[in-house]
């Protein structure tokens, strides 16, 4: 535990367990809605947000909240208001955002290490700066979760009847995956730009192999969320190794599991 | 008091006309059967009734009020054709699912209370399906989740109850304690019901209108006097030739 005597560790736990509670949470709606692919591609949008601000000279972070934003809700834009699949639009936003992204990394020389961790997640990376807002976010996040919970459920189980009980579906959509973009962004020191999509889905598809509520399965997906980034920083540290990476491997071993122990 | 009004109600999508200047009423405590050909736009019709289409023209009143107007979403109650058909891996409890029901009583800040919850139960005994309660809804049958669905839209204690095609998906045996069961709705509890069918022969015993829709309205009236052979030709577009049975002298409906 002597890492925990480093504060860029100690700033790293609080974020990194922050950012795993909201990514499950948020996650669950999504993958629920099938919808998964969203977190994908909004981290590639995020990606073309640090690159304009690496080039730029402004908070990479910032920037990525903004294109995130604004990606989010063009994706619910075009999947409610055209005749095209949803799956389709994300893989459109996903290349897309990539060849921005790269191409005014390279028309600007700054492929660097300080893009790779960006794309992967460091520990070293997070700053106070970093806490306090993703902390501040996280409890308006929270809140805006919890308060419109059941509705949320409601959408991702049958949106036509969500609909006609009253249900302001499209805003709610549009709340959710603005939430979704933000978690995305704040997320990017952390996991990295590139990995954050499986903080999303994978503790979500690991709680469904044990049949259970709607409830529990929210609640079991947060604690392999917490647990991955727990293991994930850890190993970090120890071995030197990008965190985003380590995360996901956590949470891919507990999948793993979830998958064994959950064998018919 | 009308449920429903529906005036001259039309839908053009890409210039096809879906629904050809429709015009009806629906009262309180009516049993509703819409029957007509796959294609013809009985699906559409609800759909546009309950706001999820918009109608290119003509005028909808929802108790009374104008359809644009109207937002006591609890008092209809709605189950959709793929009713039976949900999710198999969603991960939500049978009490979960007819809880749903509750959220239109609901305003933002006030959480599920003990009356929320007396609803749920008795939601769920009106359906049988309280035994069920903590089983996960794809873990059900066909017709158990169709009953579960039907649960939750009674859930909101709701005066109207709308079922597009409601035995999709559902055996023979499901079907038949069905529509007992919503013939019970509808008598002891004055619930009005509208639903889609294509078991025509079912129908006929209980319910007190028929729409067929085949793009138009083609019938609104009695029943018996509408279910015959000419009626049937013109809805289908067929030579129809209906066979009578007489179910009292079955023993078993």
């Amino acid at each position: 535990m002597e890492m925990l005597e480093y504060e860029f560790m100690q700033r790293a736990f609080i974020a990194g367990i922050i950012i795993a509670i909201l990514a499950s949470v948020s996650g669950s709606f999504i993958v629920l809605k099938r919808y998964s692919m969203l977190s994908e591609t909004l981290a590639h949008s995020a990606l073309v947000g640090v690159s304009v601000g690496i080039v730029a000279g402004f908070s990479p972070m910032i920037a990525a909240v903004f294109v995130a934003l604004v990606s989010a809700w063009l994706i619910e834009y075009l999947r409610s208001s055209f005749d095209i699949y949803s799956d389709a639009i994300m893989a459109i936003f996903l290349s897309a955002s990539l060849a921005i992204a790269i191409t005014i990394i390279s028309l600007a020389g700054e492929f660097n290490s300080s893009i790779f961790s960006y794309l992967f997640g460091s520990i070293l990376s997070v700053t106070t700066e970093d806490v306090t807002t993703i902390f501040i976010f996280a409890l308006v996040a929270l809140f805006i979760l919890a308060l419109f919970y059941r509705e949320f459920c409601f959408i991702a189980f049958d949106e036509d009847v969500a609909s006609t009980s009253g249900v302001k579906v499209k805003f709610l959509n549009y709340l959710l995956v603005t939430i979704v973009a933000i978690v995305i962004a704040l997320s990017i020191r952390v996991v990295g730009s590139l990995l954050i999509g499986a903080l999303m889905v994978i503790p979500t598809v690991a709680a469904l192999q044990f049949k259970k509520s709607f409830a529990l399965t929210v609640l079991y997906a947060t604690i392999f969320s917490i647990l991955s980034v727990i293991v994930g920083m850890s190993l970090s540290y120890h071995f030197s190794l990008p965190s985003g990476a380590t995360i996901v491997l956590a949470i891919l071993v507990i999948f793993i599991l979830s998958l064994v122990v959950n064998r018919k | 008091m009308n449920i429903f009004e529906v005036k001259n109600l039309s839908l053009i999508v890409d210039e096809v006309t879906i629904l050809d200047d429709l015009s009806f009423n629906v009262k309180q405590g009516d049993y509703v059967a819409i029957i007509g050909p796959n294609g013809g736009g009985k699906s559409t019709l609800i759909r546009v009734l309950l706001k999820l289409q918009k109608a290119t023209s003509g005028t909808i009143k929802l108790f009374g009020e104008d359809q644009n107007r109207f937002n006591n979403y609890s008092d209809i109650g709605y189950v959709p054709q793929r009713a039976s058909l949900i999710d198999e891996k969603f991960p939500a409890t049978v009490l979960e699912v007819v809880q749903m029901g509750r959220i239109a009583k609901k305003s933002l800040f006030q959480r599920f209370n003990d009356d929320d919850k007396n609803a749920c139960i008795s939601a769920m005994k009106k359906m049988s399906v309280e035994d069920l309660s903590s089983r996960l809804i794809g873990e059900l049958s066909g017709g158990q989740r169709q009953r579960v669905m039907i649960a939750r839209a009674l859930a909101s204690n709701p005066k109207v109850l709308i079922l597009d095609e409601p035995n999709t998906g559902v055996d023979m045996l499901s079907q038949k304690k069905f529509y007992a069961t919503l013939k019970e709705l509808n008598e002891s509890e004055n619930i009005t019901i509208v639903f889609i069918t294509h078991d025509i022969g079912v129908i006929a015993d209980n319910i007190t209108n028929l729409l067929c829709v085949n793009r138009s309205l083609l019938e609104s009236q009695n029943p018996q006097e509408v279910i015959g052979c000419q009626t049937m030709s013109k809805l289908y577009g067929i030579d129809a030739h209906l066979i009578h049975h007489d179910h009292s002298q079955c023993g078993d409906h």
